[in-house]
């Protein structure tokens, strides 16, 4: 047993994992040699339509074999039909014991379930949510989850961490030959911003549709010279969970309180200034904090330069009142942005690399200004977790967290101290997800509480008059004293779950909870 | 001061806990209209512990206990009167001074039985028909106790045989009388609340309505509501910069002993430097150079 | 004296408190579900038992249906349903 530098223990070897490298700080690892690729294909003028008649010919024409890796991209959200077709396929087909390595899973896959149990699946590398999260937590999987970043997961396929072995790409178009986008047809989802890196290091990459193109088929995100095969089916998802309707400002007044209060700290930050680049994503306070910027940027006179990440309809609003220059879109999240980056050449297409992956030649994280993100816990050293619940459950996944954290020059996290009775500040988080060290700011409704680490914000905030400033001393107590203490989470030897850092080297590991 | 005043339902722990982390000047725990008869003993419990252990920050603390022609008032009373967070109570239906001078004596009851100095809680009176419209005056000289009428709303409208309209003029007559009988009682005009709460420019200028009048404040139904009725109420920069140069001017005539002097060609006699003192007040400034 | 008696909702911050008259010397039962379970039952308890002894109760089964309920709401809707059961005793 090692301890890495944030004081978590971590076995020399994980079963199922192999052997950890131990976190070392967030800018502590650095990549060595070349990336890996994919197979070379060679295909002549015999083939002009890669198209076959289904899923299965798909399978079968792709070589995919038990104990193989597929991967999936999460852009259909909870309206995909395509991870639980091309399981219940492989399953009908015999295939077993696959690696599911997909973007994200929603609610949708809780099929997925029955195809663990009967052995189709046998490894997850990817989050796990709801009842596939349950299952995992409660030890219904023989190999312990690999969680990654959106940025995380790219670098880990580059490097060589991770081999793809077929890619199905859900596609709401494409032409016969392959060459599909993600924002026109029935399935519009917008951006394909994580499908990318599948489509250029898998072995072999199928392509499903239900919304066939003529040659060529345009606009083009994802050319043909990466698509073995298109299938096309008669549904790729159901609109109703892909995009929701226009996203709207919360009216809970205590989201508001501290989306006020996140936005009083922006706007005394020094990065309140014309350029400011923010990403905000689509939870309730952080558009709310949107929304207050938006005001204080009309008040001040300034204007950003682009928003970033999971784009809504009302960042779509900024851009098209010169709010902000651009959007880098990496997954739209409703409707008016997928209008939006369909018909606004400022709205633009980002792949996960571009984004958030660590070991590029600079990902667009690192022009980050300011991030909102939340927590389900932090603890009195800024570390903050996202991955599991105050019972010890495995329910989220890490997402941007960490590559926005490392890569905005002020992470703030938004949160309400209480949620019930659990209380979001901890001596110690149960599992770290985000490292402190790139923490700035935490934002409850009692107030901001800044990392001690950051005394030039701290400076900038004593400045400003009237700014509920709390210290993490104080907060903690007060969480303490409103929750009570807490009881153990009870839990087994076996580790369940491995949080890697987005460099690949390993922050946390979750175990087994112990039977009720 | 009291511009704003949150009404927090009596039986919800969620805004009990809460509500003063909105930034209101005063809250009122509501044991009246927010509470369902069945809740009524589960509620008086609830609201006693939240005034014993809980939190309400800088808020001036007050609970809306049940009607005088209902059974609960006085076991609301004494329930909430012994803690020492309590700082008024507000009454529904007050109708004469003779309502006041009943609640009167039974506070003084409760307080002496407690220990509790005789007259600390005061009174917030409710004026929710057109009888107690009418007798403004004496009800708010009817007990030192009495720190502000408040118009009703509804019942009010109701009373009149009318109905609420969006430009209330219906109740214009009632909140102007409201400012005259507190001014000339020396105490505080509060206004009804504003029920639809998703309409913020619609609160927006019943706010500046009603602060045109003379009202100190407003109650509240939503936390939301809050900010914007500060918004109104709180003086403006050029306000304030006026409000600054009087006081200071006066400072100095009094220093040097002299009367009445001029600021920007104007003259600045006594109600002009107590209304300057007042804005700088409500502005939160206490120090003069 | 009625048998059984309940305080308390299941909205958020708040419980559902249900107390039952026991069979004499049955002695005092408490059995905690809900979203605070995982973490905070010693806690619970411990405040439950408070209001309880405080209260002079005897022989009664207390069932808390959690919702996030703090300490303090806790012991008010505790304190309810126990008043209630004993026909306003105090």
């Amino acid at each position: 047993m090692a301890k890495n530098i944030l004081g978590r223990e971590i076995p020399e070897f994980i079963e199922g994992y192999g052997k950890p490298l131990l976190f070392g700080g967030a800018f502590a690892r650095k990549p060595e040699g070349n990336a890996v690729g994919a197979k070379i294909r060679c295909v002549n003028n015999d083939s002009t339509d890669k198209r076959l008649p289904d899923v299965k010919a798909a399978i079968i024409a792709s070589g995919l074999k038990s104990g193989m890796t597929v991967s999936f991209h999460h852009h259909l959200r909870n309206g995909d039909f395509v991870v639980n077709q091309v399981i219940d396929a492989c399953a009908e087909l015999g295939i077993n014991n696959l690696t599911l390595f997909p973007t994200a899973l929603f609610g949708v896959h809780k099929k997925l379930i029955e195809h663990i149990k009967s052995g189709v699946i046998t490894k997850i590398m990817g989050s796990v949510n709801g009842p596939i999260g349950q299952l995992v937590s409660e030890g219904g999987m023989e190999v312990p989850v690999t969680l990654r970043s959106h940025g995380g997961r790219p670098r880990a396929v580059k490097a060589g961490d991770v081999h793809i072995d077929v890619a199905f790409i859900a596609a709401p178009a494409s032409d016969k030959y392959g060459n599909i986008c993600g924002t026109v047809g029935k399935s519009a989802c917008g951006s394909l911003g994580y499908a990318f890196t599948d489509a250029q290091y898998a072995d072999c990459v199928v392509v499903i549709t239900d919304n066939i193109q003529p040659y060529p088929a345009s606009p083009v995100s994802i050319s043909q010279v990466h698509a073995d095969f298109v299938v096309e089916v008669e549904s790729i998802g159901d609109p109703a969970g892909i995009v929701s309707g226009t996203t709207r400002v919360t009216r809970d007044p205590l989201r508001l309180l501290i989306a006020k209060y996140a936005s009083q700290l922006i706007e005394a930050s020094p990065y309140f200034q014309d350029g400011i680049s923010f990403q905000t994503g689509a939870g309730g306070i952080p558009l709310a904090v949107t929304a207050f910027m938006k005001e204080a940027m009309i008040k001040r006179g300034i204007k950003g330069s682009f928003g970033l990440g999971g784009i809504t309809s009302y960042f779509v609003e900024l851009l098209k009142e010169g709010l902000v220059e651009k959007l880098m879109d990496v997954q739209s999240f409703d409707l008016g942005a997928v209008q939006s980056i369909a018909e606004n050449p400022k709205h633009i297409e980002i792949s996960a690399d571009w984004y958030a992956n660590p070991w590029n030649n600079g990902a667009a994280v690192n022009m980050l200004d300011v991030v909102i993100l939340g927590a389900t816990e932090v603890d009195t050293d800024f570390n903050a977790n996202v991955n599991t619940e105050a019972d010890g459950a495995l329910l989220h996944g890490t997402g941007g967290h960490q590559d926005t954290a490392a890569g905005a020059k002020l992470t703030i996290i938004a949160q309400p101290l209480l949620r019930g009775r659990i209380p979001c500040v901890t001596d110690s988080v149960y599992s770290v997800t985000t490292p402190g060290e790139v923490i700035d700011a935490i934002v409850t409704e009692y107030g901001i509480t800044i990392n001690p680490r950051r005394k030039d914000l701290l400076d900038a905030c004593a400045e400003v008059k009237g700014l509920p400033l709390v210290s993490m001393e104080e907060l903690s107590a007060r969480a303490k004293k409103m929750s009570g203490p807490t009881d153990p989470v009870e839990t087994e030897d076996r580790i369940i779950g491995v949080i890697e850092w987005r460099d690949g080297t390993v922050i946390d590991t979750v175990k087994q909870l112990k039977k009720k | 001061m009291r511009r704003t005043m949150l009404y927090l339902p009596g039986n919800n722990p969620n805004m009990l806990v809460r509500g003063y982390l909105f930034g209101s000047d005063g809250l009122i725990l509501d044991l009246e209209d927010a509470v369902a008869v069945a809740e009524k003993e589960n509620a008086r419990i609830l609201v006693s512990h939240f005034l014993r252990q809980g939190e309400f920050g800088d808020c001036e603390v007050t609970v809306r206990i049940n009607g005088l022609d209902t059974e609960y008032w006085k076991d609301d009373l004494a329930a909430i009167v012994p803690h020492k967070s309590l700082q008024g109570v507000r009454v529904p239906k007050v109708e004469d001074a003779g309502m006041v001078k009943i609640l009167d004596e039974e506070l003084s009851h409760v307080e002496e039985k407690n220990g509790i100095p005789v007259g600390r809680t005061k009174i917030f009176c409710l004026l929710e028909t057109a009888q107690g419209v009418w007798n403004a005056y004496d009800v708010a000289k009817a007990s030192p106790r009495v720190a502000a009428i408040i118009p009703g709303g509804e019942d009010l409208v109701a009373d009149l045989k009318t109905s609420r309209s969006p430009e209330g003029t219906e109740l214009e007559w009632a909140r102007r009388m409201m400012v005259f009988a507190a001014r000339a009682a020396g105490v505080d005009a509060l206004d009804t609340v504003f029920p639809r709460v998703t309409d913020d420019e619609g609160l927006r200028r019943e706010a500046a309505f009603i602060k045109q009048l003379g009202f100190d404040g407003k109650s509240v139904i939503h936390p939301n509501q809050i900010p914007i009725i500060h918004d109104v109420f709180n003086p403006t920069e050029k306000e304030i910069e006026s409000a600054l140069k009087i006081v200071a001017a006066a400072k100095e005539a009094a220093a040097r002993g002299l009367g009445a002097v001029s600021v920007d060609g104007r003259m600045v006699d006594v109600p002009v430097v107590k209304r300057a003192e007042y804005v700088l007040l409500k502005a939160g400034i206490t120090e003069v150079e | 004296m009625s048998n059984t008696a309940q305080a308390g909702t299941l909205e958020s911050m708040d419980c559902l408190v249900t107390a039952t008259q026991g069979v004499p010397g049955s002695g005092v039962k408490v059995e905690i579900t809900g979203s605070s379970a995982a973490r905070f039952k010693s806690a619970m308890e411990k405040k439950v038992n408070e209001v309880v002894v405080s209260l002079g109760a005897k022989d009664i089964d207390l069932s808390i249906q959690d919702n996030g309920a703090i300490d303090l709401v806790l012991g008010a809707r505790v304190e309810a349903a126990l008043k209630k059961l004993m026909g306003g005793a105090k």
